[in-house]
């Protein structure tokens, strides 16, 4: 039986700081070694956790959804309804998934100022800079400044949304459909889509559609 | 708890590190413990909101300091300690001196479906009525409670307005804490100035998902 108990936690952390080595490969390599001889984990299981992060787990999932959304007014309908349901057109699942659109006057921005959390099915692992103490103290403060950072400049009239994942409910942001990109098909056009520009840290696409063609 | 986890608004931070490698894993070890922990063998009274809380309680210093996936393994090395299933020598030396009876066995590599990952609901039918609707103006409770909580300091005490409710999540401050029960869960707008003095007259509004009771009627 696990005791939830605070204080008997962090007396175990203060021990664990002046006893575990401190290189992280080093502290990874013990526990793993120590997980597998008490029987509790299988090595192999890692390593397909791992393929499956470096291959199929990534922003080329969002990407998909983004271009389905560009093109199917229908979709994009069902989506902004009720993410979760429609995305299991496109063979994902997500539970408790909110996509919001950027218009021309909205931006909208996410981040976990909390913890991390991050719609990691549909975009893969979160940045570094995602989880680290300056995007989260200031996204929700100083969002013109961080997205400055970014290299994205708003202008005092677009309002700017931002996305605390407090709960268990993600988020995606459906970027503008750049111009130029008329005619352009679902791949075609989900090879703009950034991993940013779903978080809310990139906004115009059209700087892709040079490399794209 | 009034963590150093509680980060939103923080000041003193710096610039974000835009500049990074769009690779998944920066170093092998990240996917190491990426793969170990969802491959890992776990206690059935384990939940995601003990895990947070046990991150939140790492020594401040090293919080801030160490390397992200470097805390997953502080946290589920504290974790294995706390609840008996290994001992700080075992983990520090990474051998095992004793072996562990009743837990579920680790997943085979072959049970690894990456498509399944996000399939998770967190939400049940509960008997209360929500408190509120869509339009209500709220006031997030003034007070921090020490244990588990997901309500961020910035909000607390401040006006804001339903935008939609969600039906009745899991509460963390409970689960976190070994008990699991659900209550209604809601989308918050704060208006940006309401929670900055400088923001005002910007056009920016904050949305946070606040559990029933972390909230009060203006």
């Amino acid at each position: 039986m696990t005791k939830h108990d605070s204080d008997t936690v962090a007396a175990i952390h203060h021990e664990l700081h002046s006893h575990l080595p401190s290189e992280p490969a080093l502290r990874t390599k013990a526990l793993e070694s120590l997980l597998v001889e008490k029987g509790m984990v299988d090595s192999a299981t890692v390593d397909a956790w791992i393929e499956a992060y470096s291959e199929d787990i990534g922003p080329k999932n969002g990407a998909r959804i983004v271009a389905r959304f560009w093109v199917d007014a229908a979709f994009a309908g069902r989506l902004l309804e009720d993410a979760g349901e429609a995305i299991k057109e496109l063979g994902y699942e997500h539970d408790h998934l909110i996509a919001v659109e950027n218009t021309p006057q909205v931006h909208n921005i996410v981040v976990c100022t909390l913890c991390s959390c991050y719609p990691t099915p549909l975009l893969g692992m979160p940045p570094n800079w995602y989880k680290m103490a300056a995007y989260r103290a200031r996204a929700v403060r100083d969002p013109r400044g961080v997205l400055d950072e970014f290299g994205v400049s708003l202008g005092p009239d677009v309002e700017i949304r931002i996305w605390d994942s407090t709960a268990e409910i993600r988020y995606i942001v459906i970027p503008q459909r750049p111009g130029g990109t008329e005619g352009w098909d679902e791949a075609r056009l989900a090879g703009l889509v950034t991993r940013n520009a779903m978080i809310g840290t990139d906004r115009d696409l059209s700087a892709g559609i040079a490399g794209a063609d | 708890m009034d963590g150093i986890h509680d980060l939103g608004g923080r000041e003193g931070f710096g610039k974000v590190e835009v500049d990074e490698p769009e690779e998944p894993f920066h170093a092998p070890w990240e996917a190491r413990v990426r793969g170990l922990v969802n491959a890992m063998s776990r206690a059935p009274d384990w939940n995601l909101d003990w895990f947070r809380h046990c991150r939140e309680l790492i020594e401040p210093s090293d919080y801030l300091s160490r390397p992200y996936f470097d805390q997953w393994v502080q946290t589920y090395c504290a974790m294995l300690v706390n609840s008996g299933y290994a001992t700080v020598e075992e983990i520090a030396s990474g051998k095992s001196t004793a072996v562990i009876e009743g837990l579920p066995a680790p997943t085979p590599a072959g049970a690894v479906k990456s498509a399944r990952l996000g399939a998770k609901r967190y939400d049940s039918e509960i008997p209360e009525s929500p408190a509120y609707t869509a339009g209500d103006a709220v006031r997030a409770r003034a007070h921090g409670v020490s244990g588990h909580t997901r309500l961020p300091a910035y909000v607390r005490g401040r006006t804001g307005r339903i935008t939609n409710h969600h039906g009745a999540h899991v509460l963390p401050d409970a689960n976190a804490h070994g008990e699991k029960r659900h209550e209604h869960l809601y989308t918050v707008a704060f208006d940006a100035a309401e929670l900055w003095a400088e923001a005002e007259g910007r056009r920016e509004n904050v949305y946070l998902n606040l559990w029933e009771s972390y909230l009060e009627r203006t």
